[in-house]
């Protein structure tokens, strides 16, 4: 590297003669700050002589030929120097590959990383700064073991289940905590409305480019702190500030394309009434008396995949400032993204700004302030379990149909062209109607910090993070819930709803720090106040004049509507005390405290305490090794907790109720005083690895965890006059192993690097109040469900009935009659598989050479099962002749002899489409998540045009996908966010591929 | 300075301990806790209302088991359960049954829960205490009613005992036939006379009920006493046009139905509203069977029942609808319990069965009464088989989309005539619903005691 001003050449230099100290001046730069380095230290070894880089990253000393420099600076390699008589000394600090004095964010305090003793993976900015990313969580993927992140669907701005450690509760949640900046924010769904089971996603809210790094804290010990909500791992959010340097103008700019990943091949017309013919003929019926006459039906071929989906076009804007002096720092910046997705008219941008301050007003006293707003407005259509949804509806849609009429106009319910129930035209389902979800959102923690002495030191913060959503939908005559479905709309639509969720949150930390020769102690104690009120209301019109008026204003008849108002709480006081001996052993002690008002009197309280220790064996003096840098052996035990359920479930709870006109009261809670905290144990092991100066680093851990008391939603006998009631019953088990391990392959003119990460968890329920499994998921046909929770199953089980192949006699489907009663019921049903992977992971290599950088991820998951329910309507054998079907129907038995996986056809018969493992596929998959190359324009060029840097890069996600998997694409969940039935395919829009081109220029 | 920073401390402390309250026990805003609900005499109006709230979500389930488990509708949609029942392929995971069955016990719980608590609130009116105890005691016997002849004999949950009634056998049907009767008697008497609003409950409803039990117990004396009664009474004069009867609500000849307005349609399972199901969706239409018969001469106007679209016109799709019950714009969406055209219905058939088949007294009286508002042709001569015939006919054009079909064919042991040519998956074992899949699960009393062929 032709930037490198290679020391070693200096230290050829031929002569040194001892001389008189004089002034010795140089500059200090980075490959991340070209125009100098701030903050560096620089000392003269053996002597107290010492001087920090100023802004520019110059420095002056004095010094004499022959004195050794020493150049350090956190997070970087130190540097050392030796001086003989140069006119300037020039260092590029390198970042340290070694990421043992990385400082990473834990709790409510910080550690390096060699001090850690508990389970924290750090992701930081630039693993994913290529790539189009719409929320933060979707950064996750991929980056870090034992978080398993799935995007339930290819909607932009749509939901997506991210799980550290496998899936602690039943009916609680099992979201992760997420925490931004040190003010927990609010996570999931925000959307009221239901759009046929994707939901939107709180984090898209969080602008990925404003975010620096991110903590996985993933152990009992690292969550100590947070353990009264910590069951499902914490992930803490740090936003980029500001730091001592010239101001630095960053300006970030990316284009692409966005396309479906893969499009499921349908019938066309002739092929379709043929099958349907069929369907009939064998069903005893006439074809021609339903009206399927060849050369008339299929006269129009539609491809409806055609018609609504198209080529999105993504854009994104970052613009941010940053810089700071002695007392203050600052990072300002302001974002714009606009993604459209593959289905017409679906739209997702986010307007976002940022201001951290930061001002030292006395060496004691610091004061600070993070703000992250957003504006996002997100044009939604509806999806999978929809009729007349876009994706599902063009999949279901018959080709004998057409979008547009002659004049071009999209028919609809008044025209005669129209398909009808359950046929609504998905181009005018997609076009005509609005539904615009917009959201605000602030994350703001203001905070101060005073420092006693050397030993003391008191922070305080008083943060909000506030959600503000507001949904305004409107369908028209021209639709099918607005138009045709006269039982809902009839003459347009509307319905507008708002929520304002706040989390406010205050604490105060004392922490305290000692170090007496090799004895480094540190604790904290503090306590904080948590308050989430929410208010909301809704109002639905139908009946407007014509579809001029789309607002409820217009409508005829405004006839449901509400608010509502809900707050829960919590306090607390949490305490944690770490010794360490030498840097050698570690223990930690932490210990929480909660008081929710999610449970009744006595039950508020519970206790949270963790344990947990790490043995530095490198340390020791009979360990010696020039290959192992570092070798460590961690271990902890604790306890967190999980109270994310809905309120008031300990009290019995009447609701008001209407009846002729007037209201009245009528049971709607069974309450159960004796609810309590869902309680996680949870046990971990570790060991980290560092040879060979750093170049490979790896880190191994495995755990036990077994969560009690799950809070669950008990089935009761109707007969009580309640269908269930809230419990702490039953428990489950999650184990696993997590392994990951970052080399550096090749560090010269040519450098790669590699790092991989490969995690396995085992889900298993221990025990239910009941040996009755419980039903979860869609209603099966034939059998109960798709999905079970039995006592000894994995949560995510399959139920159905085993599928053994298709009769060469008849054309019917075989099904295993496991109870041998000479029936087919759903007697004969049994468990046929689970969604959650045997084994997940991602490997991502990265090249450089000269100024070009390549870096190509890799993500997987093995051993899923997916159920591929589509098929239950698009290779339904006949049960219903309203929907199109898979190419896969041209196997389907004809006549006897034929040897196919794929029944015979009889029209209004279900039995060959009952729920079996026929609709059950393997789901693993290989996915080139992403690929980017990037190049630095050389600085002779950039210094030209008063750049300080500029790269170009190009960027594509999910180019390739390595499946067996027959659908559109095996990682998706129709039902966001469902523990229970994850996994499940029913009309489900694959994830989209992106392709963009990138500049970001870094202004002088 | 450090002064200051001990003011700030005190001050921090003062808003945290008076914030613990505020923070740790927020109250339930719009929700009433149980010991709260029904201790003082202004409470008591809110929980009646809260009784026919739940009774009422009886009413759209019993349409879907009377109608569409016999002849009068086919399934033209996409949800499993209406699938079951069109194809005849009942299981017991079906949604319908389980809805079924949990509003019959959601009603028989607020009946139990005033029943025990309102003896305990003093200061209550004898009159308001008397409408809401026979009001109680009325619907949870008309509850009953639907279980027993739904489900046959069905756990017998008398009190709000939790724990009791998670666990509670099926009691035998002539148990239930007596526990309906009790509760009938219980409520005779304390009831107004007509209510103000033939949404709620009165004496008059009772006989009504009473000469439907004695009807479905083949107490043919009886059940004509009781027709007889509500008919004589002049209390409710017939529609003088059927028409009235399908588009509006709160017709003269109402003796009792559930209410409800333009903005709450009637919900069955699902959240479907009955008249999505038929009108919106057309999960639900009109078989041809029925539209053949109320189309006949003898149906006369009660064709109005159904409507025509040709554009529905498509495979399975006969392009009929069923109108009762409307769109969710027309106003006239309530659910007829017990009307005064069922009485003549009832005191024909309890006529016809005792051989009084023509002339003043007759069942070819009553039934004429019918024809003529129907403007059909009147009946003059018939053998006694004949007219029994002709009642079971009358019954399904003057109540067709009502909920009586399957309840009416099952009783008269008609129904293995009728079914398997309507339908040849039909077997005996839709003679009564499935005990719901969900309640054998999770009450252990019912372990093994399935409804045979289930």
């Amino acid at each position: 590297m032709l930037r490198l001003l290679l020391i070693t050449f200096c230290l050829f230099s031929l002569f040194s003669f001892a001389q008189t100290a004089q002034v010795v001046t140089g500059r200090v730069t980075s490959e991340a700050e070209p125009n100098g380095l701030p903050g560096v230290s620089i000392s003269i070894k053996g002597t107290d002589r010492g001087a920090i880089t100023d802004q520019d990253g110059r420095f002056s000393i004095q010094a004499s030929a022959g004195e050794t420099f020493v150049f350090s600076f956190i997070g970087h390699q130190t540097q050392e120097v030796i001086y003989i008589n140069q006119p300037l000394i020039g260092v590029v600090m390198k970042e340290s590959a070694r990421e043992l004095s990385e400082v990473v964010v834990v709790g409510y305090s910080s550690v390096e990383r060699k001090d850690l003793t508990g389970a924290v993976t750090s992701v930081k900015a630039d693993k994913f700064r290529d790539m189009s990313l719409n929320s933060i969580d979707q950064a996750l993927q991929g980056q870090a073991p034992g978080v398993q992140v799935t995007q339930s669907s290819g909607t932009p701005g749509g939901g997506i289940s991210v799980r550290i450690r496998g899936n602690t509760s039943i009916n609680a949640s099992n979201v992760p905590l997420y925490v931004v900046d040190g003010i927990q924010v609010e996570t999931g769904t925000l959307s009221l409305s239901s759009f046929g089971g994707q939901g939107d996603n709180a984090m898209s809210l969080i602008n990925p480019n404003d975010v620096a790094s991110i903590q996985i804290l993933k152990d009992a010990s690292a969550k100590a702190l947070y353990g009264s909500r910590g069951a499902n791992g914490v992930i803490l959010i740090t936003t980029k500030k500001g730091n001592k340097s010239l101001t630095r103008i960053n300006f970030d700019i990316q284009r692409g394309i966005v396309d479906p990943t893969k499009k499921v091949q349908l019938l066309n017309s002739t092929q379709l009434l043929t099958l349907q013919r069929e369907a009939l003929t064998n069903a005893g019926e006439n074809p021609d008396a339903a009206g399927l006459i060849p050369g008339v039906t299929d006269g129009v071929n539609t491809d409806w995949l055609d018609e609504i989906f198209r080529r999105g076009l993504m854009q994104q804007y970052q613009l941010s400032v940053s810089g700071g002096d002695d007392n203050t720092s600052y990072y300002l910046s302001m974002g714009y993204r606009d993604e459209e997705g593959v289905q017409l008219n679906n739209r997702f941008q986010r307007f976002s700004t940022s201001l951290n301050v930061e001002r030292k007003f006395t060496p004691k006293f610091t004061v600070g302030n993070t703000l992250v707003m957003a504006y996002s407005m997100n044009h939604r259509v509806k999806g999978d379990n929809f009729l007349d949804g876009v994706y599902s509806g063009a999949l279901k849609s018959l080709p004998y149909y057409a979008p547009y009429d002659e004049q071009g106009r999209i028919i609809g319910p008044s025209s005669p062209g129209y398909a009808a129930f359950p046929n609504f035209n998905p181009v005018g389902q997609a076009v005509l109607p609005r539904f615009l979800t917009s959201t605000v959102k602030i994350v703001s923690n203001f905070y101060g910090i005073y420092k006693f002495n050397s030993d003391f030191l008191l922070r305080s913060q008083v943060g909000i993070d506030y959600t503000d959503v507001a949904e305004d939908r409107y369908e028209s005559s021209q639709t099918a819930i607005g138009g045709y479905l006269s039982s809902v709309g009839g003459q347009g639509y509307g319905v507008f709803s708002t929520d304002k969720i706040a989390n406010l949150l205050a604490n105060s930390v004392l922490n305290y720090n000692k170090s007496i020769d090799n004895h480094h102690i540190t604790a904290l104690l503090g306590g904080e106040i948590i308050q989430r009120p929410e208010i909301s209301g809704s109002v639905q019109g139908r009946l407007f004049p014509s579809d001029d008026f789309t607002y409820i204003g217009s409508a005829g008849i405004v006839d449901q509507g509400g608010s509502g108002k809900i707050r829960s709480g919590l306090m607390s006081a949490f305490a944690e005390g770490k010794y360490n001996l030498n840097e050698k052993y570690y223990f930690t002690a932490g210990f929480r405290a909660d008081a929710s008002s999610r449970f009744g009197p006595g039950n508020r309280v519970a206790y949270f305490p963790a344990l947990s220790a790490a043995w530095r064996i490198s340390r020791e003096s009979f360990f010696s090794s020039n290959v192992i840098e570092e070798l460590k052996l961690r271990g902890s035990f604790g306890y967190t907790g999980n109270q994310n359920y809905p309120d008031f479930r300990f009290l019995g709870l009447w609701a008001s109720v209407p009846y002729n006109g007037t209201t009245g009261v009528a049971p709607s809670i069974l309450g159960n005083p004796k609810l309590q905290w869902e309680l996680t144990r949870e046990m971990n092991l570790g060991v980290d690895i560092s040879l060979f100066n750093g170049r490979i680093q790896s880190t191994l851990e495995t755990y036990l965890n077994k969560t009690n008391k799950l809070l669950f939603r008990v089935p009761y006998a109707s007969t009580t006059g309640f269908t269930s009631v809230w419990d702490n019953v039953g428990s489950i088990q999650n184990k696993g192993i997590e392994f990951s391990v970052s080399t550096i392959n090749l560090d010269q003119e040519f450098k790669w690097s590699t790092d991989i990460n490969i995690s396995k968890n085992i889900n298993r329920i221990l025990y239910l109040n009941s040996d009755q499994p419980l039903n979860a998921g869609y209603a099966g046909e034939g059998t109960t469900s798709t999905n079970i929770v039995e006592k000894g199953q994995a949560l995510g089980t399959f139920i159905g009935l085993n599928f053994l192949g298709v009769n060469p006699a008849t054309g019917d489907a075989i099904y295993e009659d496991r109870n041998k009663d000479g029936k087919i019921t759903n007697d004969d049903q049994m468990v046929i598989g689970n969604a959650v992977p045997k084994m997940y992971g991602a490997f991502t290599n990265r090249f450089g050479y000269k100024n070009f950088e390549l870096s190509v991820f890799f993500q997987f998951s093995y051993g899923n099962s997916v159920l591929n329910l589509t098929k239950n309507s698009l290779l339904n054998s006949g049960s219903d002749l309203t929907s199109n079907q898979t190419i896969d129907a041209l196997r389907r038995w004809q006549k006897p002899g034929d040897i196919t996986d794929v029944p015979r056809y009889i029209a209004g018969n279900n039995f060959n489409n009952y729920t079996s493992n026929r609709l059950l596929e393997d789901g693993s998959y290989l996915r080139l998540k992403n690929l980017s190359l990037g190049y630095y324009l050389p600085s002779k060029l950039t210094n030209r045009i008063l750049l300080a840097q500029l790269r170009i890069y190009a960027s594509a996600t999910n180019l390739i996908t390595f499946t067996k998997y027959t659908g559109a694409d095996p990682e998706v969940s129709t039902l966001d966010g469902s523990t229970t039935a994850q996994g499940i395919d029913f009309f489900t829009l694959p994830q989209v591929r992106t392709i963009s081109l990138g500049l970001n220029a870094t202004l002088k | 300075m450090r002064k200051h920073y001990s003011y700030l401390i005190i001050i921090a402390f003062t808003w945290v301990l008076s914030s613990c309250e505020y923070t740790l026990e927020p109250q339930p805003v719009d929700l009433l806790t149980d010991e709260l609900v029904l201790n003082e005499p202004k409470d008591v109006a809110n929980v009646e209302v809260g009784l026919y709230n739940a009774f009422r979500d009886i009413m759209p389930s019993t349409i879907i088991a009377g109608d569409f488990t016999a002849d009068n509708l086919t399934h033209n949609g996409t949800f499993s359960q209406y699938r079951e029942l069109g194809n005849k392929n009942i299981t017991s995971a079906n949604a319908s049954a389980a809805a079924l069955w949990q509003s019959i016990y959601s009603t028989v719980y607020i009946s139990n829960f005033i029943l025990e608590k309102l003896p305990t609130i003093t200061g209550v009116s004898t009159t308001e205490r008397n409408r809401v105890t026979g009001a109680a005691h009325f619907l949870r016997g008309y509850a009953y009613f639907i279980a027993l002849h739904s489900f046959g004999g069905v756990p017998e949950v008398l009190t709000t005992a939790i724990e009791t009634n998670r666990n509670i056998p099926r009691a035998s049907v002539s148990d239930i036939n007596q526990l309906i009767i009790d509760d009938y008697t219980a409520a005779l008497g304390k009831l107004p006379d007509v209510a103000p609003n033939a949404g709620y409950s009165s004496n008059y409803a009772v006989r009504a009920a009473l000469a439907k039990f004695y009807l479905y117990s083949k107490n043919w004396a009886q059940a004509e006493t009781y027709a007889t009664q509500v008919i004589s009474s002049n209390k409710y004069t017939l529609e003088p046009s059927f028409k009235n009867l399908v588009l509006k609500d709160f017709t003269n000849e109402s003796i009792f139905e559930v209410g409800y307005t333009i903005t709450d349609d009637p919900g069955t399972d699902n959240n479907l509203g009955l008249n999505s199901l038929f009108q919106g969706r057309r999960e639900i239409i009109p078989s041809n069977q029925v539209v053949v018969a109320l189309a006949s001469a003898e149906s006369g106007d009660r064709y109005s029942s159904i409507t025509f679209n040709s554009a529905n016109l498509a495979g399975t799709d006969n392009g009929w609808s069923v109108a009762k019950y409307g769109t969710p714009d027309q106003d006239n969406n309530n659910i007829v319990v017990i009307r005064l055209g069922e009485m003549y219905l009832i005191r024909a058939e309890a006529r016809a069965n005792q051989g009084k088949i023509t002339g003043t007294g007759s069942a070819a009286e009553d039934i004429n009464v019918l024809r003529t508002r129907a403007n059909a042709p009147t009946i003059t001569s018939a053998t006694q088989n004949q007219m029994i015939t002709l009642v079971e006919q009358e019954r399904r054009y003057e109540l067709a989309f009502e909920g009586h079909r399957w309840y009416d064919i099952v009783r008269t042991d008609r129904a293995a005539q009728i079914m398997p040519v309507f339908n040849s998956n039909w077997k005996d074992t839709y003679n009564v619903w499935p005990i719901p899949q969900r309640e054998i699960q999770n009450n252990p009393a019912l372990a093994d005691n399935q409804n045979p062929g289930y």
